[in-house]
């Protein structure tokens, strides 16, 4: 049967959440809220939605993007502050509200995601920065009596005739000036103060002292603490419940029934928390009660095996190229569900007072929150201030809002304010989840040791019905109303089950090497476990697959891993100059006794990444001592958060390939908490050398194509230390 | 009643004994530097100091406080006036998120009160019941050896144990 491939970015366009579209066939512009985005203080300068120069020379940014740690708000107000000419740690910077004006310019949606931001703002917010100086010096050259010509900036400062004078003092002039249609031009890259250079992140001292505001931290006049009893099994309902003996508990003061299990509420988070565990509650258990992993294992090979699958790229002569191979390898590859685990579980808080509200959250999509409130307590969206927070953490986890539509249903059955907030276990059990998945790949090689044929096969569930079901009811307007969604959900599941591929599904399986016939598959099954993105989405399992089959097929056509990966890249040249600078590098890397090297390399986000990892095995311990990371993201805004972020994406894909895996039984989620979900810590952590390539080229992605390829780098050091072909995640020797 | 001292204040609360910590000094006392992020010890983002011991304040319960001096990360520096930690925190961009972050510091400020020239060896240990999602462990250990080899920091560190 043949497919249609959808990026993510043709996905939002196709169904509707874009603006327009082949589902709702609603655009979604003008359905933000109509408030101006920005209400200026009296006399300040205000050209667009995202700066405001205040008399007092306050120059204030609206971060569009939400600040999850990636070091977004650093990096957007480098870019904007490059052209205005105003240092990065000089501004306030603040949380941009829901509005339009804030939409991700690469998904036309108010969503923090898929390693878009820099990617996407960097030429939009240097031109806002841009004009707005320009006016600055237009305003300050009437009042100075100079031309324009005469006058030179210097962060936050106008300098003319040896004098220094604050952007603030013509803030007020340059807000009667009419805005120029267009912008001025940039700068040259060699003219650049801040973009390309180190400094600390903005949020630093905020961070370490403890005074930043995340949502969890959020405290208002009688505020209530909601924690929610939850159905083992996701999907089960309620059947009956004694709340008799919880509503008599100390500080509780409603017990509430909502769709996702039953809310308990009290004055106390602690009081709260202790009822529902005490709460006795029955439930209606789900068809997935009857699964454990291993059927559902057991069901993807049978997949696998039985199922021709969608068509995600095509070779019609597949099996032909494969019998002209004189080697053929055949490997299976298995990831599981894993949750993200973010340090801050869900939470947020909702206040409804008369026809209005108000919601706090640190979320990826304000948007959402927005809309969500306004469906869940039947207010007007433009009655709804949302507040964006710090985020602690995120990885994919705070595009879904669920914590958000649980605390409006709570707040609105008890006319109290809510702060509800998620445990940890419910984090762990309660998703969503990254999806598992099982891959078979066969490559085939001539006598020469070049590849003819690349045939792969996913089999596993796909996010994107998913992320419609999650994402409609805060995106669309409230008149369409809960039917007319399940609807489109349904749709959606149906077209993506059975003739739609969904690329997020299959991304990264092929994309990287030239391989004569490449010819890739994919089957949908899913069993009901709620599924999203999960720092790098797909790559994360695909490239752990794809990395291990080329190191295997190097290796049993005796050739070096790095050669053999750059003879296939001849066609890819940054994706090929990365590999074959980490590769010089890993040359000289010279391991101690008992340790071994792997290299894996991967695009994603439109990044090049490769790595390599120094192993050793001990038993069957796998210690991963040290990494090197090699990557071209073009310019980097600002380098040593780049290399945080490798260093973080390597220690999150650490977590995954050591460690990482969440066991169903009975339909329930057999992991809870930190002692049986471990994460990676620091006894465990290696160190982690990043070079980044020299480049102008536009900025790329930073947030996550780090982590694909760390899985296969470590799989591939096993087998350099021990002979073992590892397939499964997370990666075991016993 | 239950009265401590909460970052050189004397404060009494009369909330339930077995309350943990963590929550009587956030939603009592309205401090919210210290983190929920597991609630059973296993993440250390709920770090402060008791008596100069770093505990986990989720799994402590207030009753065990009782006329016991306790700082939480608001006590160890502020913007205006922080803790070399928290200088080198900031100004090696050693966080990212930041949620965990206070749990780290009052976790590295207890280890070097207790042992201000710590090895590497002694850090990783001494550190690894602090997780980080973000996965900063590598610029935390670099931070936490640099506070140590600053004359200054070991100074600051003395006072701690004082």
């Amino acid at each position: 049967m043949s497919g249609v491939n959808l990026s993510r970015r043709e996905f939002l366009t196709t169904t509707g959440l874009a603006g327009g579209g082949l589902v709702i066939g609603v655009s979604l512009a003008g359905c933000g809220a109509s408030r101006p985005p920005v209400t200026p203080e009296a006399g300040s300068f205000v050209p667009n939605a995202f700066l405001e120069v205040t008399p007092d020379n306050v120059v204030r940014f609206f971060c569009p993007r939400d600040e999850m740690g990636q070091g977004v708000t650093t990096g957007l107000a480098t870019i904007i502050g490059e052209e205005l000419d105003v240092a990065p740690w000089n501004m306030d910077i603040v949380f941009a509200g829901p509005h339009e004006e804030y939409a991700n310019p690469i998904f036309d949606v108010q969503i923090t995601g898929g390693s878009t931001s820099v990617r996407g703002h960097y030429l939009p917010l240097r031109e806002l920065g841009a004009q707005c100086r320009e006016l600055l010096l237009q305003a300050a050259s009437r009042e100075l009596g100079l031309p324009v010509g005469a006058i030179a900036t210097d962060d936050g400062h106008v300098l003319a005739d040896g004098i220094r004078r604050p952007y603030g003092d013509f803030a007020t002039a340059a807000a009667a000036l009419e805005i120029p249609e267009a912008p001025p031009p940039l700068k040259p890259a060699s003219a650049f103060k801040y973009i390309g250079k180190d400094f600390p992140r903005v949020d630093g001292m905020a961070k370490a002292t403890g005074t930043a505001t995340y949502g969890i931290d959020i405290d208002i006049p009688d505020m209530h603490h909601a924690v929610v009893k939850r159905c083992p099994v996701v999907g089960g309902t309620l059947r009956d419940l004694d709340k008799a003996a919880a509503l008599s508990a100390p500080g509780v003061t409603d017990v509430v029934e909502i769709a996702s299990g039953v809310a308990v509420v009290a004055k106390e988070f602690w009081q709260a928390r202790k009822a529902a565990d005490a709460l006795e509650v029955h439930w209606d258990l789900p068809e997935l009660a009857g699964l454990s992993t291993a059927d559902i294992q057991a069901d993807y090979r049978t997949a696998m095996e039985t199922e021709e699958g969608l068509v995600a790229e095509e070779a019609e002569d597949i099996e032909a190229a494969m019998g002209e191979a004189e080697t053929v390898v055949e490997g299976e590859y298995w990831a599981p569900y894993l949750a993200h685990a973010p340090m801050e579980p869900m939470n947020a808080v909702v206040r409804i007072e008369g026809d209005e509200a108000d919601v706090w959250s640190g979320t990826q999509g304000i948007g959402a929150a927005q809309g969500l409130v306004a469906r869940y307590a039947g207010l007007d969206k433009d009655k709804v201030r949302a507040h964006n927070t710090w985020l602690g953490g995120a990885f994919g986890r705070r595009g879904t809002l669920t914590h958000v539509v649980e605390a409006t249903q709570v707040a609105a059955a008890t006319g109290k304010p809510i702060h509800l907030l998620w445990t940890r276990e419910d984090d762990i059990r309660h998703g969503l989840f990254r999806p598992a998945s099982l891959m078979r790949i066969k490559a085939g090689l001539d006598g020469e040791g070049n590849m003819l044929a690349w045939q792969a096969k996913r089999v596993g569930g796909n996010i994107t019905p998913d992320t419609i079901a999650n994402a409609m009811p805060g995106l669309l307007p409230t008149a369409i109303g809960d039917s007319v969604i399940g609807l489109a959900v349904g749709l959606a599941d149906h077209a993506f089950g059975g003739w739609v591929v969904d690329g997020s599904s299959v991304e990264g399986l092929f994309e990287d090497y030239e391989a004569g016939h490449v010819d890739v598959r994919h089957v949908t099954r899913d069993h009901g476990l709620p599924l999203t993105f999960w720092r790098s989405v797909g790559h994360s399992y695909t490239a752990f697959a794809k990395e291990s089959m080329i190191d295997e097929l190097a290796a049993k056509s005796g050739q070096d891993p790095v050669a053999f990966r750059l003879r296939h890249t001849q066609n890819n040249p940054r994706l090929n100059r990365v590999i074959r600078i980490a590769g010089e590098r890993m040359a000289a890397m010279q391991p101690a006794p008992g340790r071994h090297l792997g290299f894996a390399a991967h695009h994603s986000f439109s990044t090049d990444v490769a790595e390599v990892a120094e192993v050793s095995v001990e038993g069957n311990e796998i210690r991963v001592h040290r990494v090197l990371c090699v990557l071209d993201c073009g310019i980097a805004i600002n380098p040593d958060i780049v290399k945080a972020q490798m260093e973080g994406s390597v220690m999150y894909g650490l977590t995954a390939a050591l460690h990482g895996n969440l066991e169903l039984v009975d339909g329930a989620i057999r992991e809870s908490n930190f002692h049986d979900y471990p994460i990676l810590r620091m006894n465990e952590a290696p160190s982690v050398e990043v070079v980044l390539i020299d480049s102008d080229g536009e900025p790329t992605g930073v947030g996550e194509p780090g982590l694909p390829p760390i899985a296969p780098a470590v799989a591939n050091a096993v087998f350099a230390a021990t002979g073992r072909r590892l397939r499964s995640l997370p990666l075991r020797l016993s | 009643m239950i009265e401590f001292t909460l970052n050189g204040e004397r404060v009494r609360t009369d909330a339930a004994p077995d309350t943990p910590l963590l929550w009587i000094v956030r939603d009592t006392f309205k401090l919210k530097g210290s983190k929920y992020g597991c609630g059973m010890g296993q993440c250390g983002a709920c770090t402060m100091h008791v008596d100069g011991e770093a505990v986990r304040s989720c799994i402590t319960p207030l009753a065990a406080v009782h006329g016991e001096s306790v700082t939480t990360i608001e006590g160890l520096g502020t913007p205006a006036s922080p803790h070399p930690l928290q200088t080198a925190w900031h100004q090696q961009s050693v966080l990212q998120c930041g949620y965990c972050q206070p749990g780290q510091i009052m976790s590295a400020a207890a280890l070097l009160a207790h042992n201000p020239n710590p090895s590497e060896q002694e850090v990783e240990q001494g550190m690894a019941g602090n997780i980080c999602r973000c996965g900063c462990y590598p610029r935390i250990k670099k931070a936490i050896l640099a506070v140590a080899s600053d004359a200054a920091g070991s100074e600051l560190a003395e006072e701690v144990t004082t």
